[in-house]
């Protein structure tokens, strides 16, 4: 059953969706993502890190922590069981440290993407004019440097492709100093993807793909989050 | 809404009665009973007039009926200056009269924010639909058009024109048209629509898109019934024609709680921002850069380079002009050779010197001769438009001034005509005092503007806002071009 994913959190009167979750809904929309799995023990962790393959990335999965990497929810480059095991010991003891309120649904576990440039794709609300989707440059620092470009949905290819570029710090995807140019056209696919999902299912309500990561040869998406509307 | 279905066609109709009736008409000077008789009657409005007052008799010297069903005839038009609650016994009377639409300048409804009057412009709204009857309005002064001689106020110009107007207010209207008429612009029609409990933004947007009077869209609009129809509606009508927007009223920013990135930056957006520039709409700061733009779209053709020749004015003017045209996107480019070569035939001695922006006083006492240096950087392939720039600061007495202001508006104004390469001129627009409108001096530039907007020719008060104009019209043509690729 298509897009049974969404589906089934709206059956159950789900608000948020979590990476694993998210990365599905994704997926079945047609945007490239990294495999991951949801690890809820210790064992199961090692167990899919193996499955994977060395090095992972291993993150918190809690609907009720937004900042992963201030909440110490974050291990990177995990490279053999043991390595693994104790970044799920640390990551889950210092989630309930920090957060002892928050519903923990566990660890996800996904192969290390040690490649390209990170970008944000997200999508909110307006109350106005309807779905926005957001391009700018990725990672932690998205909240303080705000370089980042909206367009209300649906997109055309020449909004795709002009909100690329429209953003200061273009000259990074284009190859800066000798680094490699992405490739564009993927992230002009992605957005187009996410316009076209985004239009024909409203109950979205807001979304972040953060990191996508992309380089010449293509994007996929590292970190997602959607949350639904309230009905 | 009977609109609904083609609202372009339908409006059509409606924007050509053949009768019209003003309920609520007064023989009392100064209400508004009176004034929009008294616009019509000024305007030579052709068609049958007829004033509706509950006391009969005649107002200025035509026969009033004591209500709209009592015309013997039937009524197109109807303009409605009773009070709010007049307004459904108004409109029961109308399908009697084969009215095709009824024009609410009545007010004091929703727009009080009184959940009474709320309450009476949906019943209003709603009867309306009823009977089939589509509504301008209310709060609003309606409909001006040119060419058929209905206007809302005294002194509108009744030259019709190209551009087609969109106003959620008509004050604003009304200032916005007596600036553009200024500057040489004319109208093929506007709408001013008020509080849109029927026809709205959109639909008049869809049928100005079609509209064959009309080449380009000014729109004000504060707030709009239908976000997403008013995207999708705007964009398609951007790709057709230039429409020019002057958005009023800030923007609501949500303090709705966001659990995502996306989210928390978008709180701080301001969309419209986003929408006009993605339906590749013009916009517009301020009234004043509304005006200049409808001048540059109304007078300019599609230029779609931005290479610029400055020329005229003297010292920092030029080296202004020159910052002031790069910070609107447009390209100061050298002095082509072609043109080079024109100097070093008639004055060697200034290769090296003159560039551009020209400096007309460093020709003094020269061969070249500023007019024909002019015309050959009309001539250039090497420009794709020039910015002409009075100079009003020359430095001769009184007598001797005036001759070279005289002078080199009419040069500007005789190349301009030549149409080999658009043109715009910038000439200073003093913000007088009572006291200095009879200056001499002042006059002296006032006349020269006037001369150079009567002979077709865009005038800017500033090379800053003649270029900022024309680099949006620049944007505008770019973009629509890539868009039809």
């Amino acid at each position: 059953m298509l897009y049974s994913t969404l589906d089934e959190a709206k059956a159950g009167g789900r608000k948020s969706l979590n990476e694993v979750e998210a990365k599905m809904v994704l997926q079945q929309a047609g945007v490239p993502v990294n495999p991951t799995i949801l690890a809820g023990t210790r064992d199961e962790a090692v167990a899919s890190a193996r499955q994977m393959g060395f090095p992972v990335v291993l993150k918190l999965v809690s609907a009720d922590v937004l900042h992963k990497t201030e909440a110490g929810g974050v291990a990177l480059n995990l490279a053999d069981d043991k390595q693994v095991g104790e970044a799920f010991d640390r990551i889950m003891r210092s989630a309930r440290e920090r957060y002892p309120q928050a519903v923990i649904d566990g660890v996800s576990v996904q192969k290390m993407i040690g490649r390209g440039m990170e970008v944000i794709v997200g999508m909110s609300k307006d109350s106005q004019f309807g779905p926005l989707l957001m391009f700018g440059l990725g990672g932690v620092l998205v909240e303080l440097f705000r370089d980042v470009s909206f367009r209300i949905v649906p997109l055309t290819r020449r909004d795709a492709r002009s909100m690329i570029s429209e953003i200061k710090g273009y000259p990074m995807l284009k190859g800066f100093r000798g680094s490699d140019p992405v490739n564009e056209e993927a992230i002009i696919d992605v957005l187009l993807k996410l316009s076209d999902f985004i239009d024909r299912h409203p109950e979205i309500e807001e979304m972040d793909i953060n990191p996508l990561f992309v380089d010449g040869e293509g994007a996929i998406a590292a970190d997602a989050r959607i949350i639904l509307a309230s009905v | 809404m009977a609109l609904r279905s083609d609202p372009a066609k339908n409006l059509d109709a409606l924007f050509h009665p053949s009768s019209i009736a003003v309920v609520g008409a007064s023989g009392t000077p100064n209400t508004f009973g009176y004034l929009f008789m008294e616009y019509l009657l000024k305007a030579g409005y052709p068609g049958r007039l007829y004033p509706v007052n509950p006391r009969g008799g005649t107002i200025m010297g035509i026969q009033a009926y004591p209500r709209l069903q009592e015309i013997p005839d039937d009524v197109d038009y109807v303009i409605s200056c009773v009070g709010a609650e007049n307004v459904p016994d108004l409109l029961r009377q109308c399908p009697e009269k084969k009215v095709r639409v009824v024009h609410l300048f009545t007010a004091r409804l929703s727009e009080t924010g009184d959940e009474k009057a709320r309450e009476l412009e949906r019943e209003i709204a709603a009867l309306a639909e009823r009977l089939g009857i589509p509504l301008i309005g209310p709060n609003c002064m309606g409909l001006y058009y040119p060419k058929e001689r209905i206007s809302y106020a005294y002194d509108l110009p009744l030259t019709p024109g190209p551009v087609g107007g969109i106003f959620q207010s008509g004050g604003a209207s009304i200032t916005y048209c007596r600036l553009a008429d200024l500057r040489g612009v004319s109208f093929s029609k506007v709408v001013s629509y008020g509080n849109a409990v029927d026809i709205n933004e959109c639909d008049l947007l869809e049928y100005f898109v079609e509209d064959e009077e009309t080449r380009i869209i000014a729109i004000y609009i504060e707030g709009v019934r239908d976000g997403r129809r008013f995207f999708s509606t705007l964009r398609r009508a951007a790709a057709v024609k230039p429409v020019l927007v002057l958005k009023g009223g800030k923007t609501g920013a949500g303090n709705r709680s966001t659990a995502s990135h996306t989210a928390s930056i978008a709180g701080s957006l301001n969309t419209w921002e986003v929408l006009f520039r993605q339906c590749n709409a013009v916009q517009a700061a301020d009234m004043e850069e509304l005006v200049d733009l409808t001048a540059a779209f109304c007078l300019l053709p599609e230029i779609t380079g931005k290479r610029v020749g400055v020329a005229g004015g003297s010292g920092g003017k030029v080296v202004l002009s020159a910052d002031e045209c790069e910070q609107s996107g447009l390209e100061v480019v050298a002095m082509p050779d072609d043109v080079m070569a024109y100097i070093r035939d008639r004055a060697p001695q200034l290769v090296g010197w003159v560039s551009n922006p020209v400096d007309f006083s460093i020709l003094a006492g020269t061969a070249v001769i500023p007019g024909e240096l002019l015309e050959s950087m009309a001539k250039s392939p090497g420009f794709d438009l020039l910015i002409t720039n009075v100079t009003e600061e020359n430095p001769y007495e009184d007598r001797t001034w005036a001759g070279l202001i005289e002078h080199e508006t009419g040069e500007y104004i005789t190349i301009a005509r030549k149409g080999i390469k658009p043109i715009v001129a910038t000439i200073i627009n003093p913000e007088l005092g009572y006291g200095q409108v009879d200056k001499w001096r002042w006059k002296t530039l006032l006349k020269q503007r006037e001369i150079l907007v009567n002979n077709g020719v865009p005038v800017f008060s500033s090379v800053r806002r003649a270029a900022a104009a024309v680099g949006k019209l620049v944007d505008y043509y770019r973009n629509k071009a890539y868009s039809e690729v």
